[in-house]
């Protein structure tokens, strides 16, 4: 199970599939065991703001980066967005936009809320293994995030 | 008769006196000639007798003596008698001399001296005898001797003598004395006449001096006279001494200080004149100098500065002199400031200019002259314009000829001018011809011009196409007809109100809708036409907007409820204008009837709703297809991957292979899904129409294509410069389809080119992509724009067949056209226009 304390990276992502592949790639990269995946929009909200199905979720440790899809259940990715770009403690958490659509409306209201990226997913898996990896990379190893 | 001057007559007078003093001399010279003869006479006269006394006194010494010594005896008393012998020669010598001239006398004298010289021979003879013969002898001898008688005959001689003497005396005395007189009465003439002249003379020269004397205290007031002429003068008048060529001033009229400012001594400078000549003026007016002395005097105008440093134009008028000789002497002049006559010229000849430029510039009146016969003297602008004949063409022609054949048959220009002659004025409006044979409708004035004594020196003709205004005329006429018979055929209802909103007009179309007749209405309140609810509003806003002009319904388009003549409403659309008549507002309304539209709109209302939701929905599709049809692709290439990944050593090369192509197949899936959603984009994007540079945009996407390909080599040729208006995005997306595929298609061409170009098509602009790769069977071209139409294998080239249906989208958007030629292996190009 994924130490709550340890939680670098969010994945919100609903479809299992993708999770797992993304996981998947992850793993090579040795970031699995830091990644925590919340099914729906409103598990993540949880997360953060601790009031819901997540009793162990200490507020005050925050990931280095959020992993967002947009179409999620209960609670859609732009809203989730939106509420963490809204609240003072989550502000400054990178949010990268992790979907699959590729559609203009989407990408502008994105980076109008405040995402920090907007990657769409590709099919090809080595390429998408390839793109999870390097923002994994990026946001864990490379960003300075501020103190 | 020629009058004698006053010193000729001066002259002429003291000749006279002259001549007259010398008379006067003359005669009292020959008056004391006469009185000196006259004195000189009576000396003569007494010397005679002086001379007689004597000698007969010396004769009564020597008789006493005798006597005494005959006598006496005594011889001493003879003395006297020897000094009488002695005397009495040189006596009657004497006497002699003195009466040479008078022969009587010398006779008197010869008895007397023989008397003498008797009587002396008888003393002798006594004294001889006493001597002799004693006292007695004597005393007979005295007594007989006759003594006594002989002295008397003497005395009575000398007595003769002195008479005759004596007579002479007064004879010459009184001819001297009437000559005395006369030489007198000459002097006293002579002197009073002289007297006479002289005060003639002094009364002419005392006359003559008082005349002078007038003269010139008359000259004294005339110079003072003079001196103020010039000084208020408003010519300063200048004299110049000539030697030779050259001019040096010598006097000048006071009055130039105050005309120019300049000191009384300034002028007298020898190159003041020069010197104060205008810059502009100085070699003209220096070129015209010799004139003067060739035509003894000049006249000329310059500019000249005063002595405030402004330039004055100046008249000069110089007169040359010259002596007897022939030499020039002297040059005089007057000189006048004629600045204000200059600029009254000026300002006249700006404004005839003026004038003249107006005429000449008034383009719509043909306005021009004629001399008394009708001939045309002056042409203006406007006369060519209207009449085509240009000035030098038709100055000097009859004006007849501006007349219709008909006109001139029937006299009308010979009448036209005698009515203008007559009455000053003549106006008309008729055809008339320009210059071409073309008629026009002309707007006519004829003036007759006349001199200051009335006599009639010509015409003004002021002649104005009036053709326009006639054809408006006419347009009017005919738009009114049309819009009459508009108005009685048309479907709508056009009715017209006054400001109290009473029907005055109400048209067939109206009466079809609302069912009254024309005869029921006119005069009528609009609200008949109204349901109940709608009248005190349609009062309230006729009476505000009539006293504020606040306009909520004159000239828009609203919607409406009316009233049929049966009671029944419906909906309208109503137009409302305004307008003045007169003091009068009226109105007219459109009405049209909209239930029909009504329906239709709803019914359309309806469809656009669905059809609202049918794009909406689509939207979803897309979105879902873009977001959820994706996910499972990328699970089964992922997981295909796993599988290849992680269980690799337990697949045989064919499970591999088809573990390959699960993912192969999965790829192609997603882009093919891509694609579609491309092209749903580029029928759903929102157009943004802007300037594109397609070359700039060609030769990016050009770019990229060989940077992604590195390897490959292709030729470019973008022409420079293909600006359009267009939507930028759905460009890039048309110029990127086509590119990538004239890149794709001429994959295996050695030496690919590809060309971005313009060309001209049915007059429009066309725009084409051309590569020299596989090309296309023409016969398929119909299929070339569908989408998933291919024309070749994905063996051969892959790609999905959607690129040229989303560019032949895009082309119609923008409501273009896009076409292709090609040939197998020959190439092909994509045309479109925009």
């Amino acid at each position: 199970m994924t130490d709550m304390q340890q939680v670098e990276i969010l994945l919100v992502e609903d479809n299992p599939t993708d999770a797992e592949l993304t996981l998947r790639a992850f793993k090579a990269r040795n970031f699995a065991n830091q990644v925590f995946v919340a099914r729906d929009g409103a598990e993540a909200l949880d997360f953060f703001f601790g009031d819901g199905s997540h009793p162990l979720r200490d507020i005050g440790v925050v990931p280095k980066v959020v992993l967002l899809d947009l179409k999620l259940p209960k609670v859609d990715g732009l809203e989730v967005l939106r509420r963490l770009k809204a609240d003072e403690r989550t502000r400054t958490i990178p949010v990268v936009i992790l979907t699959s659509s590729r559609e203009e409306p989407d990408i502008a209201a994105a980076y109008r809320l405040g995402a920090n990226s907007y990657i769409v997913k590709p099919v090809d898996f080595e390429a998408f293994a390839r793109a999870v990896s390097e923002v994994g990379l990026y946001w864990l190893l490379l960003n300075e995030p501020p103190r | 008769m020629t009058r004698l001057t006053l010193e000729r007559r001066i002259e002429i007078g003291f000749a006279i006196a002259v001549v007259i003093i010398l008379a006067v001399g003359a005669a009292a010279l020959r008056s004391t000639a006469a009185t000196v003869e006259s004195a000189r006479w009576v000396a003569h006269t007494l010397e005679v007798r002086g001379e007689l006394e004597a000698t007969f006194a010396d004769l009564i010494y020597a008789e006493t003596a005798v006597r005494g010594y005959v006598i006496t005896g005594d011889t001493t008393y003879l003395a006297p008698y020897d000094s009488a012998l002695a005397s009495l020669g040189g006596l009657l010598a004497g006497l002699r001399a003195l009466t040479a001239d008078n022969q009587a006398q010398l006779k008197r004298l010869d008895s007397l001296a023989a008397l003498v010289a008797v009587r002396l021979e008888r003393f002798r003879w006594t004294v001889e005898t006493r001597r002799a013969g004693g006292p007695s002898a004597a005393g007979r001898a005295v007594i007989g001797g006759r003594g006594k008688e002989l002295m008397q005959l003497i005395h009575g001689l000398v007595g003769q003598m002195e008479d005759e003497e004596g007579r002479l005396l007064a004879q010459r005395s009184a001819t001297l004395q009437s000559k005395a007189r006369l030489a007198r009465f000459a002097a006293w003439g002579g002197a009073l006449v002289a007297v006479t002249l002289a005060l003639i003379a002094g009364a002419l020269i005392s006359r003559e001096l008082a005349g002078r004397r007038r003269a010139e205290v008359a000259l004294g007031e005339t110079q003072t006279r003079f001196r103020q002429v010039l000084a208020s003068s408003t010519a300063v008048i200048y004299a110049n001494t000539v030697s030779g060529t050259t001019f040096a001033p010598s006097w000048v009229s006071e009055n130039v200080t105050r005309i120019t400012g300049y000191g009384i001594d300034e002028p007298l400078r020898p190159t003041w004149w020069i010197d104060n000549l205008h810059p502009d003026d100085r070699a003209r007016v220096l070129a015209e100098m010799p004139a003067l002395l060739a035509n003894e005097q000049l006249t000329t105008e310059y500019r000249f500065r005063y002595k405030d440093g402004t330039y004055h134009w100046v008249h000069d008028e110089a007169r040359l002199l010259r002596s007897a000789a022939g030499t020039p002497v002297e040059v005089f002049g007057s000189w006048v400031d004629i600045t204000d006559r200059r600029r009254a010229e000026e300002t006249l000849r700006v404004s005839e200019e003026r004038f003249r430029l107006l005429l000449g510039s008034v383009r719509d009146y043909a306005i021009y002259m004629l001399d008394p016969t009708g001939h045309v003297v002056s042409w203006n602008a406007g006369a060519e314009q209207i009449k085509g004949y240009r000035a030098e063409e038709i100055i000097g022609q009859h004006f007849s000829r501006f007349y219709t054949a008909e006109d001139v048959a029937a006299g009308k220009p010979e009448a036209a001018l005698r009515a203008a002659a007559a009455q000053g004025r003549y106006e008309e409006e008729n055809w008339r011809l320009r210059k071409d044979g073309s008629r026009f409708w002309a707007d006519v004035v004829i003036g007759a011009v006349q001199d200051e004594r009335g006599a009639l020196v010509g015409f003004a003709k002021v002649t104005r196409d009036l053709t326009e205004r006639q054809r408006a005329e006419e347009a009017l006429r005919a738009s009114e007809e049309r819009f009459r018979i508009l108005a009685v055929t048309a479907n709508d209802a056009i009715i017209s109100a006054d400001s109290r909103g009473d029907i005055t007009y109400f048209n067939p179309g109206a009466e079809r809708i609302f069912g009254y007749a024309l005869e029921e209405v006119t005069g009528k309140p609009l609200t008949v036409l109204m349901p109940e609810r709608f009248r005190d509003a349609h009062r309230t806003g006729l009476a505000r907007y009539l006293a504020t002009g606040e306009a909520r319904v004159v000239g828009k388009t609203v919607e409406l409820a009316g009233r049929k003549k049966d009671g029944t409403e419906f909906p309208l659309e109503l137009s409302l204008a305004s307008w003045r008549h007169g003091p009068e507002v009226a109105f007219t309304a459109i009405i049209r009837d909209i239930t029909e539209r009504k329906r239709v709109e709803d019914t359309l209302r309806r469809h656009t709703a669905q059809l609202e939701v049918a794009n909406a929905e689509l939207d979803a599709f897309a979105y879902s297809v873009s977001h959820d049809l994706r996910a499972p692709l990328r699970g089964i290439d992922g997981f295909s991957q796993a599988l290849l990944e992680d269980y690799a050593e337990r697949l045989d090369v064919t499970g591999k292979d088809y573990l390959a192509r699960v993912r192969s197949a999965s790829q192609r899936m997603a882009t093919l899904i891509d694609d579609l959603l491309n092209l749903s984009r580029v029928t759903r994007h929102q157009m943004h129409v802007a300037g594109v540079d397609l070359s700039a945009l060609a030769r990016g996407i050009a770019t990229d294509l060989q940077k992604g390909d590195p390897e490959r080599r292709a030729e470019f040729i973008i022409a420079p410069g293909l600006q359009v208006q267009a939507d930028p995005g759905l460009m890039r997306v048309v110029l990127q389809n086509l590119l990538e595929n004239a890149w794709k298609f001429t994959g295996k061409r050695p030496h690919a080119r590809i060309e971005v170009g313009s060309a001209t098509h049915d007059g429009r602009p066309a725009y084409f992509v051309r590569d020299n790769g596989a090309g296309f069977d023409m016969t398929y071209v119909h299929k070339l724009f569908g989408a998933f139409q291919r024309l070749h294998g994905a063996q051969e080239f892959d790609g999905t067949g959607v690129g040229l249906a989303t560019v032949q989208r895009v082309i119609h958007r923008h409501g273009g056209r896009v076409w292709a030629e090609g040939a197998v292996d020959g190439g092909a190009t994509f045309y479109f226009t925009l």
